[in-house]
């Protein structure tokens, strides 16, 4: 890495995730743009193959708010997932993932944690989500921070860590070893977002939505929860 | 000399957690591999809750990693 590449890094960051940004979305946009039929084929069948994970997830934390919940977690995988893989491209400046710039990490910890509050708010109302951040102990608010904290040094640690030993490896051999690194390297760029979207949806989950104000006037919260995805529950009453 | 003893510093600081994690993510794995062939049913299941351990446990060794980072900048 130059000189002049180290100091733009923050350019090339903002520049490199707004470009997978704008790649998702349009991406999203071919994938859902036209009518649904209840056949799947082709982009339809690719659209729900990657959402389904998603829908599940959420069904499990609170079947009444699929709609909002499912999205969230979406978003947050892809961009992620998307702004890893951008470190297996040729391109000389694209090939630097945004996330390898601890602020973008930060960022995204920053979205996970507000939007899980966000969503608490949306779903059970303001004064539940309020709640729920000072109660049972006003140190609820210290452990948001180290959730931030935690799911940002995570994502940057693996993501930065991997593209360090990357470049320092390149330096010492140009040839052949680099490609071993990256191609290893391939595993925390996957695991990653998978991790980072699972421990959202656990603090979503941990954060009782559903169960807060309204829990007393709608029969969403009331749904029972289905047979956790593979039918463990139909295989035991038999 | 001394410098090549501050060197050894970041990595005093790395090494113990990651063989402590190491041994940690061995237990997680071989636990988890052990309840997915009992039950393949369930393998599903165990495999995101043996993702979500195993990242709780990496992230301390990353915390260090970041210490490292930082004394090895100051070193």
């Amino acid at each position: 890495m130059t000189a002049a590449t180290e100091r733009l890094l923050p350019w090339i960051a903002i520049v490199n995730f707004a470009l997978v940004a704008a790649v998702l979305v349009v991406l999203g946009r071919l994938a859902t743009a036209r009518t649904l039929t209840d056949v799947p084929d082709g982009r339809q069948n690719t659209a729900e193959l990657v959402l389904d994970w998603f829908v599940d997830l959420s069904r499990r934390i609170h079947p009444g708010s699929v709609l909002l919940v499912a999205p969230f977690l979406a978003t947050l995988f892809l961009l992620i997932l998307f702004s890893n893989l951008l470190a297996i491209l040729p391109i000389p400046l694209l090939r630097i993932p945004p996330t390898a710039y601890f602020s973008v990490p930060l960022g995204l910890a920053l979205v996970s944690v507000l939007g899980v509050i966000a969503l608490k708010a949306k779903i059970d109302g303001v004064r539940a989500a309020l709640k729920h951040i000072v109660w049972p102990n006003p140190l609820q608010l210290v452990g948001e921070a180290t959730h931030t904290l935690s799911l940002s040094l995570r994502l940057y640690g693996n993501i930065g860590g991997e593209y360090l030993v990357a470049v320092l490896a390149a330096q010492a051999a140009p040839w052949g070893i680099p490609m071993v690194i990256h191609s290893l390297g391939l595993i925390p760029a996957t695991v990653q977002p998978i991790v980072f979207t699972l421990l959202t949806a656990d603090f979503l989950a941990a954060s009782a939505v559903g169960a807060g104000a309204r829990h007393d006037n709608g029969p969403v919260a009331r749904v029972p929860a289905p047979a956790h995805g593979n039918g463990v529950a139909v295989t035991e009453v038999r | 000399m001394k410098e090549i003893l501050l060197i050894f510093i970041p990595v005093l600081v790395l090494v113990p957690p990651a063989v402590a994690a190491a041994f940690a993510m061995r237990k997680i794995s071989s636990t988890a591999i052990e309840g997915m062939t009992r039950q393949p049913q369930i393998a599903q299941q165990l495999f995101m809750s043996m993702l979500v351990s195993m990242a709780l446990v990496e992230a301390l060794v990353i915390y260090c990693l970041v210490v490292a980072l930082l004394l090895a900048g100051k070193v």
